[in-house]
């Protein structure tokens, strides 16, 4: 359980509290590149951690992530005309550019301008790794960026979505790291009964996760504090002398890797906090050695896994509450669990139907929670420490980003960080 | 990896890096999770114990919903309360004062 000091502690992200400026300490995802195609296209609205602004490309192809609101009259700038590099505001002529700099004023006589003392609010961008990336927080601590792995390869090998969740950022990350849940949510019944022609489909599977996955639903969870966060290590029973190792990487303040088995693509995600009851589910999938195959593409284009379909405008998932997830109860009934296509789908169906902000009093958890005990602990260390002037390491040390997941098999002698330990290396 | 018995334990058996087997919330389950605090020292080993604290209030809660013996639901009421207490003291890393807590409990 969590108290209720802390469960506000941790989600709550609103400019000023403690969750919030430490997110602030990060360079954090916020646009696809095809948000802002071209220079001088149309501004875009973004919503960051209860923030409203508003992103623009400038004619030399940089882009400004600004308050929404003209400092004039609090006009919205999303109305605003992307010219001459800078974004002017429809309601008096006021521009601003990049920097949040005004460097026009239209409607003052010369005489009266002052626009050399206004400025409006303005955060820094990158664009890295196929996303423009944002820093909202103290200039004076602007951090590295970090070196993930997935954001080094190239386009070819990497594909990325981002999807609007209706739901704090924090029950995100915990499904993320949850391994257990998989063996039910994500289940066809086949796998959940465990019957003998799913056995027999799988036992000879190359895809360690598709073999051993079913064989022992109670698997063993422990952890290992790391520089950038934590190895979240999943045992299941395999063979008699081996077992099944499952290892999620989670990544300061919210990334994920999830577990990877040499030859097959790699999957992870980010949740960036919109606000205090929605988030931005940013999901990646990439092949450190070749462009993406065709089947991880049929994957992408069918929803089987983690990323799914959206509304371009908003980023609302097609498959969403309103028209519950579009679920087919008849196959619920004779084939998986949900009867909800798409593990990013049923991770969204459940999540979402524990209300905008988990009431984490009122949870009974047990042994087989420790993954998320320990995200939250960690967390919650970090952003006290905040509170005391304890600047986040992982922020400042962009280079311990680089590193794998794992899924593989051990004798039952050798510790998985030892035997996984080269597995979990980076190597683009 | 292993996890030691809910049946008490013996010094040499007491890891601070394996997680206590929590079934009930009997004394002897208390006594094993009580000598795992008293070694607990590192995060991972602070976490495992908030888990198996997690635990026995999750067990103590449920049978707080369905006993109907007044003496008895006191009884766990006591605990179900003593454990939330010494949850938050692992929580906070005061080990000492959570082994003392449920020690008392016992």
């Amino acid at each position: 359980m969590l108290a209720s000091e802390e469960n506000e502690l941790l989600t709550r992200t609103d400019a000023g509290t403690p969750a919030g400026n430490y997110f602030r300490r990060f360079w954090l995802p916020v646009l696809l590149p095809s948000e802002v195609p071209t220079p001088d296209c149309p501004p875009v609205r973004v919503r960051l951690m209860g923030e409203d602004l508003i992103a623009f490309r400038d004619t030399n192809g940089q882009v400004g992530l600004l308050d929404e609101a003209c400092p004039h009259r609090r006009a919205s700038l999303f109305w605003g005309r992307n010219e001459e590099c800078g974004l002017r505001c429809v309601y008096h002529g006021w521009k601003f550019d990049v920097n949040g700099t005004c460097v026009d004023m239209a409607n003052e006589p010369a005489e009266y301008r002052f626009e050399n003392k206004v400025r409006t609010a303005a955060y820094p961008t990158r664009e890295y790794g196929g996303l423009i990336w944002a820093y909202l927080g103290p200039p004076e601590h602007q951090p590295e960026l970090p070196k993930l792995e997935w954001a080094r390869v190239p386009d070819s090998h990497r594909y990325i979505s981002k999807r609007w969740q209706e739901t704090n950022y924090l029950q995100a990350i915990e499904g993320g790291i949850d391994s257990s849940h998989s063996n039910f949510l994500h289940a066809s019944l086949d796998a959940f009964r465990v019957t003998d022609s799913y056995i027999e489909k799988v036992k000879n599977s190359n895809n360690l996760r598709a073999k051993y996955h079913v064989m022992d639903r109670a698997p063993w969870f422990t952890v290992k504090k790391t520089d950038y966060g934590l190895i979240i290590a999943v045992r299941r029973k395999a063979e008699e002398d081996n077992y099944y190792w499952r290892l999620t990487q989670f990544l300061l303040p919210s990334h994920t890797i999830i577990p990877y088995q040499k030859g097959l693509s790699i999957h992870g995600h980010c949740w960036v906090p919109r606000d205090d009851h929605g988030c931005w589910v940013w999901t990646v999938s990439w092949n450190p050695d070749a462009p993406l195959s065709g089947e991880d593409w049929e994957m992408i284009r069918d929803e089987t896994f983690v990323h799914a379909k959206v509304d371009p405008a908003t980023f609302k998932p097609v498959r969403n509450k309103e028209n519950q997830y579009m679920i087919d109860r008849e196959q619920q009934r004779t084939a998986n669990m949900t009867g909800i296509h798409g593990f990013a789908s049923q991770d969204q169906a459940i999540q979402e139907s524990m209300g905008p902000i988990v009431d984490r009093t009122r949870e009974r958890l047990g042994t087989s929670d420790t993954a998320i005990i320990a995200m939250r602990r960690l967390l919650l260390q970090d952003i006290k420490g905040l509170l005391e002037s304890r600047e986040p390491f992982t922020a400042r040390h962009g280079d311990v980003y680089w590193v794998r997941s794992a899924s593989l098999l051990l004798r039952r002698d050798v510790e998985f960080d030892e035997g996984a330990r080269e597995l979990m290396k980076a190597e683009v | 990896m292993e996890r030691n018995g809910g049946n008490g334990v013996s010094p040499e058996e007491v890891n601070p890096a394996h997680i206590v087997n929590v079934t009930d919330f009997s004394a002897n389950t208390l006594r094993n999770i009580i000598a795992h605090i008293e070694v607990s020292t590192e995060f991972e080993h602070l976490v495992y114990r908030e888990a198996e604290l997690d635990a026995v209030w999750s067990i103590t809660g449920f049978v707080l919903v369905n006993e109907r013996d007044s003496g008895r639901r006191e009884a766990v009421r006591r605990l179900h309360a003593g454990v939330h207490t010494a949850h938050d003291l692992v929580a906070a890393s005061r080990t000492v004062d959570a082994a003392a807590l449920l020690r008392s409990l016992l």
